[in-house]
């Protein structure tokens, strides 16, 4: 057995996103464990890596709960190992995938491929499970079964359950096995060959709208159905300020709901669609500016509790094409921090150990798995950042298989130094 | 005598009531073991199996308890699918009563048919399983099985496992055990629940239930019949809520095992548990059921019709 | 109401080896005998001849319960007092049932009892015995061995009381006064 190198990161701002706190310590990590986090630990003795970390952010390993990574089925797009690679870029240690792959991931044996997978690969790998056989919206997957297998979660992400007798009944047994239902929110007919925000841009632009109320219909529909069942809900990819509202409204009722919110929805608004570039193709659409003002205060409010990527890679023949046959989707592991960072701690003020909360240990809660901190005798995982660095995102820089980024074009800040993944250096670019 | 002319559900049934049924039905169950089965007792009688429901135990056991009376009897099996609902099963009811019967036992897809029937004839009407309400003779004899074994009831830890909601089986089981003082938990997947439960224990997993119940009743789960109540599969069903040899030795010493049959094999009982030989086999009292269940019947016929 | 004991203690301890001795005459010794009490006060009777028959023949002798509820005649017209055990724990093919009752009255408990011995199996013979023949037959049937004759009117009622069953030997008649 290879031992790990031991690694000292020296002289850090080592962010608590639990406490909000920061402070300047030093970390020891000795065979893959954190062993000790103290001022000024010296060097414990030959073969350590010392990381000279004046001057940088050193924070809990990130994970990204809601992530496409299109294996097994579509692996032209992504597979597990390489966006596992791709995670690490973007200082992400664990990571959530979804099940709309092919076959879906809605059996144990489609759990387990992903768990055994996860051993091997850069990154902690957790599968979401379907809710529905297929995602066919018609019968309950075994949830008991696929809970026991490992999964984190249950999603229909990509649909969404259109039959409510159907979605209550799920609610309900989900109860049991203590794992949140992750809900993509979308009425289909309402949203029935739209292709962007149903607002000013799309009549400008001659594109078909999807209004708002395909959103929040369903978020409606599903809080009243939680309420009722008492279900752990988590809503994914919010983009309407509708949903924001019903959602703080529910916490306030005691609820148990919980939500995201993707890193392009803050950044943009549906003014980018007069290029007509397809990276801004997305489900739900990137909609009005006051959509996004009101995501913006829901994540400084508190009501939104994460931010995820919603990693969704297409390859080129999928993107290249007219705005209507294009895919809907854009990939965000290698920019799911500095994309945050940019647009919540620059433009909107937002403290960092707050923004790093939504990326480490808000996900980690509501999955309520052991992740997205950094803790003695754990595991080490942790992410060392340059948040003074600024990088204009060219197609170039992505290492993911597909390079669908709305974020092509931006200058972002906020660079990924390294990144200690399972206790070892996986990602450095100093 | 019965406090009432019929046997519609347990609720009309009281504590007098139900001590005359298990104390004659010891009685004839000593019949029952004779060389020579059989007592004049309802010589010239004619009783009517209205049975609108394909059954082939229940039918059986209250003809073989008729014969074993000396009483006559005459089988009517409506497949559901020649008769429209509703109006012919009065049409049906005009021609029994003209050919006059003593007794009719009524077994029908709708609940509170039993009780309809009732109202429209002259003679005893003994509910043989109306819908998903009530099976009253089913309980009774679940209730002699637990008494042969157990002598008292008070305080008795009963766990019914499965279909809640389907079951006229666990209906008048739950009526008539509270009423007798027994402990009850359902086990029960959210689909066969009603949605709002709190005026009842329940229980997600057997073995939540398995080491501590006396009497584990376990229903019949028929996957076919479902009507859009989505649970996901088998292997979920036997892995949360099937008994297999594993809870089978689990339980605790001098514990039983019920079934009202048939048993679906691999669902929700192995065939491992159903084959199981030695000690063991003394847990499992399915086929006890079935016997003890035509001495209540005869009872019940003899205590409406005697 | 009007009581007068007919039967002591005595009197009926005196009866019961009378009869005793009378079943082993007839039947040349106690081989083939067996013994079917009519529950309930058959029971103790019969068990109390056997028993002595047995002290005689320095042999045990096989006795029996019966209960003929489901084999009377007059179902659905009088309330049902109780079911009590049927045992007749041995065969009784060929043998002589030695069918032991208190009181005969109407015959009809006779006639329910033969029904029910029959479906048993075939005996040789059954011979009947009873503590006291009332009179007022309706039907055609007479006893073998009787403790005693006693003429009464239909308003009258004959209790019979033993140690096993009520914690005294006497039996009593009683007259309503009109």
């Amino acid at each position: 057995m290879v031992k790990e190198k031991n690694i000292l990161i020296k002289g850090g701002r080592v962010i608590d996103p639990e406490k909000r706190k920061e402070s300047v310590v030093d970390i020891f990590i000795k065979d893959g464990i954190v062993e000790k986090i103290d001022k000024n630990i010296g060097t414990a003795g030959g073969g350590t890596e010392v990381i000279d970390a004046a001057g940088l952010v050193v924070s809990p390993g990130f994970v990204d709960m809601h992530v496409h990574l299109r294996d097994p089925g579509f692996e032209d797009e992504e597979t597990v190992e390489s966006g596992a690679l791709a995670a690490v870029k973007g200082g992400i240690t664990t990571v959530a995938c979804m099940p709309n792959t092919n076959p879906p991931i809605d059996s144990e044996h489609a759990v387990k491929y992903i768990m055994e997978k996860s051993h091997d690969v850069a990154c902690r790998v957790l599968p979401v499970a379907a809710m529905t056989k297929g995602q066919k919206g018609r019968s309950i997957t075994e949830m008991g079964l696929l809970s026991q297998a490992g999964a984190v979660g249950f999603s229909d992400d990509g649909k969404c359950v259109a039959d409510a007798r159907l979605m209550y009944e799920v609610m309900r047994y989900s109860i049991q096995f203590g794992l949140p239902l992750i809900l993509h929110e979308e009425d289909l007919r309402m949203s029935e060959c739209g292709l962007v925000h149903e607002g000013k841009y799309s009549t400008i632009l001659g594109l078909e709208g999807i209004s708002r109320l395909s959103d929040d219909l369903m978020i409606a529909r599903d809080i009243m159905l939680a309420q009722r069942s008492e279900a752990k809900i988590h809503i994914t990819h919010l983009s309407t300020a509708g949903g924001v509202e019903m959602i703080g409204k529910a916490k306030k009722k005691g609820i148990d709901i919980t939500c995201d919110v993707t890193p392009h929805h803050l950044f943009f608004d549906d003014s980018v669609l007069t290029t007509f570039n397809t990276n801004f193709k997305v489900k739900p659409p990137i909609r009005s500016s006051e959509d996004r003002e009101a995501l913006v205060e829901g994540v400084k409010s508190g009501v939104i509790d994460a931010v995820a990527s919603d990693h969704a890679p297409h390859l080129d023949t999928e993107k290249n094409t007219t705005f209507k046959e294009a895919e809907f989707g854009t990939i965000g592991l290698e920019t799911l921090f500095s994309a945050s960072f940019t647009k919540l701690c620059l433009k909107e003020n937002m403290s960092l150990p707050e923004l790093i909360a939504l990326i480490t240990c808000g996900p980690a809660k509501i999955l309520n798995i052991d992740a997205g901190k950094i803790e003695k005798g754990k595991t080490a995982n942790i992410t060392i950042i340059d948040n003074e660095a600024e990088k204009s995102i060219k197609r170039e820089d992505f290492i993911s298989k597909s390079k669908n980024s709305a974020f092509i074009g931006q200058m972002l800040s906020g660079k990924i130094v390294y990144t200690i993944s399972k206790g070892k250096l996986a990602y450095i670019n100093r | 005598m019965l406090s009432k002319k019929s046997l519609l559900d347990i609720e009309s049934l009281d504590l007098e009531d139900i001590k005359l049924i298990l104390s004659n039905t010891d009685s004839f169950l000593e019949i029952s073991k004779r060389e020579v089965k059989k007592v004049p007792t309802l010589r010239g009688k004619t009783v009517f199996n209205l049975f609108f429901e394909v059954s082939t135990r229940t039918k059986t056991s209250f003809e073989i308890a008729a014969k074993r009376l000396s009483a006559d009897i005459i089988n009517f099996s409506a497949a559901a699918s020649s008769i429209r609902k509703g109006e012919s099963v009065v049409d049906t009811l005009k021609t029994i009563l003209s050919m006059k019967v003593d007794i009719i036992i009524i077994r029908h897809s709708d609940s509170g048919t039993a009780r309809m029937i009732d109202g429209f004839v002259n003679v005893p009407v003994i509910n043989a399983g109306d819908g998903k309400h009530q099976h009253p003779t089913q309980a009774l004899l679940d209730l002699y099985t637990i008494k042969k074994r157990f002598g008292d009831f008070k305080g008795l830890k009963v766990a019914i496992v499965g279909d809640f909601i389907d079951s006229r089986v666990a209906r008048s089981d739950i009526s008539l055990f509270e009423k007798m003082g027994m402990d009850i938990t359902i086990v029960s997947p959210t689909m066969f629940l009603p949605e709002d439960f709190s005026e009842l224990k329940v229980r997600y997993q057997i073995d939540d239930v398995i080491e501590d119940c006396d009497i584990l009743y376990m229903l019949r789960m028929q996957f076919e019949r479902q009507d859009r109540k989505f649970y996901p599969s088998i292997m979920e069903y036997n892995r949360f809520l099937g008994l297999d040899m594993e809870r089978l030795k689990r339980m605790k010493q001098g514990s039983i095992v019920m079934h009202p049959g048939p048993v679906n094999r691999g669902i929700e009982i192995s065939d491992e548990v159903m084959d199981v030989g030695g000690k063991l086999a003394e847990r499992v009292v399915i086929e006890e059921q079935v016997t003890y269940g035509v001495a209540v019947r005869m009872a019940i016929l003899y205590l409406i019709l005697g | 109401m009007e009581k007068t004991q007919i039967l002591s203690e005595n009197d009926i301890d005196r009866v019961v080896k009378r009869i005793s001795h009378e079943i082993l005459e007839r039947n040349k010794g106690s081989e083939s005998l067996v013994f079917i009490g009519v529950q309930k006060r058959g029971v103790p009777l019969a068990n109390r001849i056997a028993e002595n028959i047995g002290k005689f023949e320095r042999t045990s002798l096989k006795t029996g319960k019966l209960d003929i509820a489901f084999y009377r005649d007059d179902i659905g017209k009088n309330l049902k007092p109780g079911v009590q055990i049927t045992d007749i724990p041995f065969d009784i093919e060929g043998k002589n049932v030695i069918l032991v009752d208190d009181v005969l009255y109407t015959g009809r408990t006779v006639r329910a009892a033969l029904d029910a011995i029959i479906d048993f199996g075939r005996p040789r013979s059954i011979q009947l015995v009873v503590l006291i023949d009332r009179g007022h037959r309706e039907l055609p049937i007479r006893a073998d061995y009787v403790g005693k004759n006693l003429p009464t009117s239909r308003s009258e009622a004959v209790e019979v009381r033993l140690k096993e069953t009520d914690d005294v030997d006497s039996v009593t008649l009683v007259k309503n006064k009109e």
